[in-house]
């Protein structure tokens, strides 16, 4: 357990909120009748007047507290500085082309939540889906259908929390949720927290690699480039290209990179967790090799899945080459280093890392 | 048939004092009645529609004061009886057309009533429309009691018909809406026919004309005042040619006399009650003037009588009369909890202003029972603070409002207006709304805040008004708003009825003040007509609701949101819902919850249950309207609907 | 009876909704057919949307007084509401004043979103007890719910009133009002209500 203290809303307004730094994960809403999520915003409708509250408890902007949660999730702090505790880095990808068709590169989300829901190592699945392939809503998946309805990246915000809040009530007995860094951070403030929230209804947390993600103002941009056109994928693709690309099934539109990052949620600037360390599986891409995902495995539960989707032949796997992995800890350390060294000391007061770890990651 | 109706001369009745006005129109043969509903005025109209169909004459609520007094000018214009009720802002509405008919005169009897609210306990002004009168020019007449409502009432009509010049008589809440006792008099029903011949003309005129008709109006007072001199709505009581005289009219007698007779100064002083207020009557009071050295005024709320007669007295100095010593609101001596010549008077104003003049003790019920009933109230009597009803679709539309304006962010600016909403701004209403003064000043005001940008102000402004609110003022100002650029949202809460002054009828709910349906004349119609984006909603669907005013708010321009849902006062179920707490999922305090219901809601029926330390529903008040339930975080509320 | 004082002040105090003009106006009505002069006096419009409402009956042998009380010369107060009640014989009570009070507290929104405390009713009936010469206290909301319809309390505290032999008004001629004020409104629970209050009052020892 942490031992940091816990506030409530009007401090959450105060550190998070108000400095910008809410980064939509949606955990503080569809708590209580005071906090909504409003288009990429965390609005605070009426005080509540407690000084503790959930809210302030799973935020992952409040205070996140490295150590403890690693010691609480891997039973031990980490070995590996730059992407967190792991049992095994590989390549993998979905065996079904059709699943790899649907989805971003490899598949290997797709894959492994329509393979837990269909054995029943898992009820429910809280994933972002979008309709239009441009905005997202968070939305629970209890088939395999329901599922490949979600592949894809997704790169306006959702507040897929709200969706973990929505299944736990909805008394789902075992859950799962794919997320980005920040999502799964707070998934685990839940399972960490002193409120009782039946947290222990989850079970399987899938992370996404994240560098960052736009605010809904980024749709209106995206909507008049695409015009009544229909949207089959946005995608980044790998440097040096620096271009976002449009896919619909009229053109192929390319605007610079630089065009969408002027809509970068601020709270992605002080984010620490390039690769998702404190989920059970985390996934990115290969550069270069669209038809594959980078695959961190973390936990026990994580590795034992994914060895089961293995044996059942919905996964296929291959080694990470070194470079590769030098590659990925060599971005994912600069990336805590710029947000350590050039980013005010007050935006990250809410990392919580030991003293020698700082030291060494800034030099 | 209430008393207002029945035919019994002689028979002693308890009528409330706007019945009673009622009851003197009837007995002067009142054809053609109008008026807006409006505290403490209300009744007159109700009593006079309920008499209506029975004694064969015309009542209509008119969609605002200015209307009612004018089509009730245009009946006396042909020579009908015509009466026009009103509270006394409605004065002020009514101003224009008031200060142009007492030029061009009348022919039928016509009387003006209008109910002032000293203290404003259920108004934004104590204004006292004694001062139109003067204004205007006309005469005046205030009823002491429940007999002189009807009785001054009736003779208004004989009074203006004779003179050719509309009447005014004016009532205060505590005369309007206390009952006494009235002896009935015969009901009049003369068959009298409108006329208008081609000769007819009826102006006030403008240059040389109004100036002419100007100088006829004077010549109509003088004989007025000549009148009034005779009246037997006048009179002295007390000692004779006393020093000391009390100088008072309308509620102001009542509580003299009483003041007097606690004090026991019966034998020692003079009261001079004065029913006909203007013109003074001058040489009346010039008779008291003269045996008087000092003078005391009780009246509510301006200092109106004080004044005049100040002037008087000054104009009477040079024959010798005076020097005399005035109190009254100039001295300080009647004076209300926050001073002279604001809130209402009572007889314990006038037992201090009387103890303080004439040093005199007066004893109360003991200094040690004061201070034991100082100390029990301020340490348990709790405040009772207004709210809305138990069911208020009000409610609903504050929290949307307050929802959807914190989801846009940007600080919106609310205005409010006149009716059972004006409560927004108060906790019941989530204190969201911002301003308050008169009928279509939330839109009017609205429209300034909207069209700020140039100076800076960039917040959204969201103008709330009524359903009758809508037709009698802000139609004007929605035309204003489209044609000026103003950016605002217009919320119209449409509860199907004029709720705050008692469910009377207006023109969108397809009744009239007879009961005979009448064309609805709909809100959105005249709203799409202007040009503005309008949508409709039930308040009670809460998600829709905010949703829907979040996205208005982000749209430019004159945009429209009608919350419609009926007022359960007005339209009460057969059957009301059984609603209850199912007090093992209730939340109470914890974090999610934190006494929702109770503490942030406040509907009346949700109330507290201090021994299990959970919400209850109190199911007297409750109406079964199971908004409370829908917005329980913890779906503890249950609604079974009863079949 | 006739009026010592030539004047008998009886306040009807509660909150807005409790049917506290109906009372008032039905007293009044009673004493108006005995030959009284009375005056009633109450607040309204705005004040009925849950605030608190009085209503102020006086009658008299000799002519029609204003409205309202003065200060400390309440003869009876007929409390549909304990806070009010207290409240009232504050203001207008004296050691003399007699009380019949209905003991069913109703929160205001200021005492539920915790704002204010809302005191024990006992502490409050026993305040009440201090500032007057008696208080009888009936639960007329339970005789109401007896008679059919609990939000008939206000019609069983009338019958409270004419039982009660502190006034001069015949319980015949209430009895009358009441049938042909309710006479296409529930006539015969009405009616009941009344007498429950007539008998409740007649049995009911001061505190």
């Amino acid at each position: 357990m942490s031992s940091i203290a816990v506030k409530g809303p009007k401090d959450l307004q105060k550190i998070v909120i108000a400095k910008g730094l809410c980064s939509a994960c949606g955990a503080c809403t569809n708590l209580c009748p005071y906090i909504d999520m409003v288009k990429g915003r965390a609005v605070l409708i009426e005080p509540c007047g407690l000084s503790e509250g959930k809210c302030y408890d799973f935020c992952p902007r409040t205070y996140v507290d490295v150590p403890s949660l690693d010691k609480t999730i891997f039973g031990s702090y980490r070995k590996n500085l730059a992407i967190g505790s792991n049992i095994s880095i590989i390549k993998a990808r979905a065996k079904d082309s059709k699943i790899r068709s649907s989805a971003q590169y490899g598949g290997v989300v797709s894959a492994l939540v329509t393979y837990a829901l269909e054995t029943g190592k898992i009820d429910a699945a809280v994933l972002a889906k979008s309709k239009d392939k441009i905005s997202a809503e968070p939305t629970i998946a209890r088939n395999r259908k329901e599922a490949l309805e979600c592949a894809g990246s997704k790169y306006i915000v959702c507040p897929t929390v709200t969706g973990v809040l929505e299944a736990i009530k909805q008394e789902k007995s075992k859950i799962g949720v794919v997320g980005t860094s920040c999502q799964i951070t707070a998934v685990r403030k839940m399972q960490a927290s002193n409120f009782e929230i039946e947290a222990d209804k989850i079970g399987l947390l899938i992370g996404l690699f994240c560098t960052w993600a736009v605010s809904p103002k980024a749709y209106g941009y995206i909507k008049d480039l695409v015009g009544s056109a229909k949207v089959i994928k946005l995608d980044v693709p790998p440097p040096p290209a620096n271009i976002f690309v449009m896919q619909t099934d009229a053109k192929r539109i390319e605007v610079p990179l630089d065009e969408v990052r002027k809509f970068i949620m601020p709270a992605c600037n002080v984010c620490f967790d390039m690769t998702n360390e404190f989920a059970d599986i985390s996934v990115g891409t290969v550069e270069g090799e669209e038809d594959w995902n980078t695959v961190i495995v973390r936990t026990k539960e994580g590795e034992k899945i994914l060895q089961a989707a293995v044996d059942a032949g919905v996964i296929e796997t291959k080694p990470l080459e070194k470079e590769r992995f030098d590659h990925l800890c060599e971005a994912s350390l600069t990336r805590k280093k710029r947000v350590l060294t050039e980013t005010e000391a007050e935006k990250t007061a809410y990392l919580t890392i030991r003293e020698e770890d700082k030291s060494k990651i800034v030099s | 048939m209430s008393y207002v109706e029945i035919d019994e001369p002689g028979k002693r009745v308890l009528l409330m004092g706007n019945e009673a006005v009622a009851r003197g129109a009837l007995e002067a043969g009142v054809d053609f009645c109008s008026g807006y509903p409006g505290n403490p005025a209300s009744e007159i109209l109700e009593a006079l529609a309920k008499a209506a169909k029975k004694a064969d004459f015309y009542v209509e609520w008119s969609v605002n004061e200015i209307v009612a007094l004018e089509v009730a000018g245009a009946a006396a214009f042909t020579g009908l009886r015509a009466l026009t009720a009103m509270k006394n802002l409605g004065a002020d509405v009514c101003a224009d057309f008031l200060m142009t008919t007492n030029l061009s005169g009348t022919r039928g009897g016509f009387v003006l009533v209008t109910g002032d609210d000293p203290s404003a306990h259920s108004t934004t002004s104590e204004l006292d429309t004694r001062n139109y009168a003067r204004l205007a020019e006309i005469p005046l007449l205030e009823p002491a009691t429940t007999q002189e409502a009807k009785d001054m009432t009736k003779w208004a009509f004989d009074l203006s018909q004779e003179l050719g010049v509309i009447c005014m008589v004016r009532t205060v809440t505590r005369l309007s809406h206390s009952r006494g006792v009235v002896t009935l008099g015969p009901i009049k029903r003369d068959k009298r026919s409108a006329e208008f011949s081609s000769q007819d003309m009826w102006t006030s005129g403008s240059s040389n004309i109004q100036c002419m008709f100007h100088s006829i109006l004077h010549e109509k007072l003088k004989r007025a005042q000549q009148k009034f001199e005779e009246s037997k709505f006048n009179w002295y009581v007390g000692k004779e040619n006393a020093d000391f005289i009390i100088i008072t009219s309308g509620t102001g007698w009542p509580y003299s006399f009483e003041a007097v007779k606690l004090l026991g100064l019966e034998n020692e002083v003079g009261i001079l009650k004065l029913g006909t207020t203007w013109p003074l009557p001058e040489k009346l009071v010039a008779s008291h003037l003269k045996h008087a050295k000092e003078v005391l005024f009780v009246e509510e709320t301006d200092p109106f009588l004080e004044q005049n007669v100040k002037i008087l007295a000054a104009e009477l100095a040079a024959e010798g009369v005076g020097p005399i010593t005035f109190y009254g609101k100039k001295s300080n001596h009647i004076r209300g909890e926050f001073g002279a010549g604001t809130g209402e008077l009572n007889v314990d104003i006038a037992i201090r202003a009387l103890t303080e003049v004439k040093k005199v003790p007066y004893p109360l019920r003991g200094k040690e029972y004061s201070e034991k009933a100082q100390k029990l109230l301020s340490s348990y009597v709790p405040a009772r603070s207004m709210s809305f009803c138990a069911g208020c679709p009000h409610r609903a539309s504050f929290w949307a409002i307050k929802k959807a304006a914190k989801w846009d962010g940007r600080d919106a600016i609310v205005t409010g207006d006149i009716g059972c909403y004006s409560l927004g701004m108060l906790p019941t209403g989530f204190s969201v709304a911002k301003t308050l003064h008169c009928m279509g000043a939330g839109i009017g005001t609205a429209n300034g805040f909207g069209n700020l940008k140039e100076f800076g102000l960039d917040k959204p402004a969201i103008a709330i008004a009524g359903d009758s609110t809508f037709y009698h003022a802000c139609m004007p100002a929605l035309v204003n708003a489209r044609w000026n650029g103003s950016n605002i949202l217009l919320v119209v809460l449409d509860n199907n009825t004029t709720a705050m002054t008692g469910h009377q009828p207006h023109p969108g709910t397809g009744v009239n003040a007879m009961g005979d349906s009448s064309p609805r004349v709909l809100i959105e119609d005249i709203c799409k007509a202007v040009g503005a984006e309008v949508r409709v909603c039930d308040p009670f669907d809460q998600d829709e609701a905010v949703q829907n005013l979040y996205e208005m708010l982000q749209n430019e321009g004159l945009k429209v949101m009608i919350f419609r849902h009926e007022c359960p006062l007005a339209f009460p179920k057969e059957k009301k819902a059984k609603v209850y707490v199912d007090q093992d999922k209730c939340l109470s305090e914890e974090c999610g919850c934190v006494k929702f219901c109770t503490r942030v809601f406040g509907c009346p029926g949700n109330i507290w249950d201090y021994e299990k330390g959970k919400a209850k529903i109190d199911e007297v008040i409750c109406n079964g309207c199971g908004l409370c339930a829908k917005l329980c975080p913890a779906g503890a509320i249950i609604v079974e609907e009863v079949t | 009876m006739t009026l010592k004082e030539g004047l008998l002040n009886i306040i009807i105090t509660g909150v807005g909704g409790q049917g506290n003009v109906v009372a008032s106006q039905i007293f009044a009505s009673a004493a108006v057919r005995d030959g009284f002069y009375v005056s009633v006096g109450e607040t309204y419009g705005a004040a009925q949307r849950g605030g608190a409402v009085m209503s102020h009956v006086r009658l008299s042998e000799e002519t029609q007084y204003g409205s309202l009380t003065p200060e400390g010369r309440a003869h009876i107060i007929l409390g549909f509401e304990p806070v009010e009640c207290l409240r009232t014989i504050g203001s207008f009570g004296n050691e003399k004043t007699k009380v019949i009070a209905n003991p069913r507290p109703v929160y205001s929104i200021d005492v539920l979103s915790g704002a204010s405390k809302y005191p024990a009713v006992e502490e409050v009936l026993k305040s009440i007890k201090e500032l007057a010469y008696s208080i009888q206290v009936v639960e007329a909301t339970e005789l109401a719910k007896k008679a059919g319809d609990p939000i008939m309390q206000n019609v069983v505290m009338v019958g409270c009133l004419a039982g009660s032999g502190f006034t001069p008004v015949k319980v015949e001629t209430v009895k009358d009002i009441i049938k042909e004020t309710f006479a296409k409104r529930r006539p015969e629970a009405n009616l009941k209500a009344f007498e429950l209050g007539l008998r409740e009052i007649r049995r009911t020892k001061p505190l």
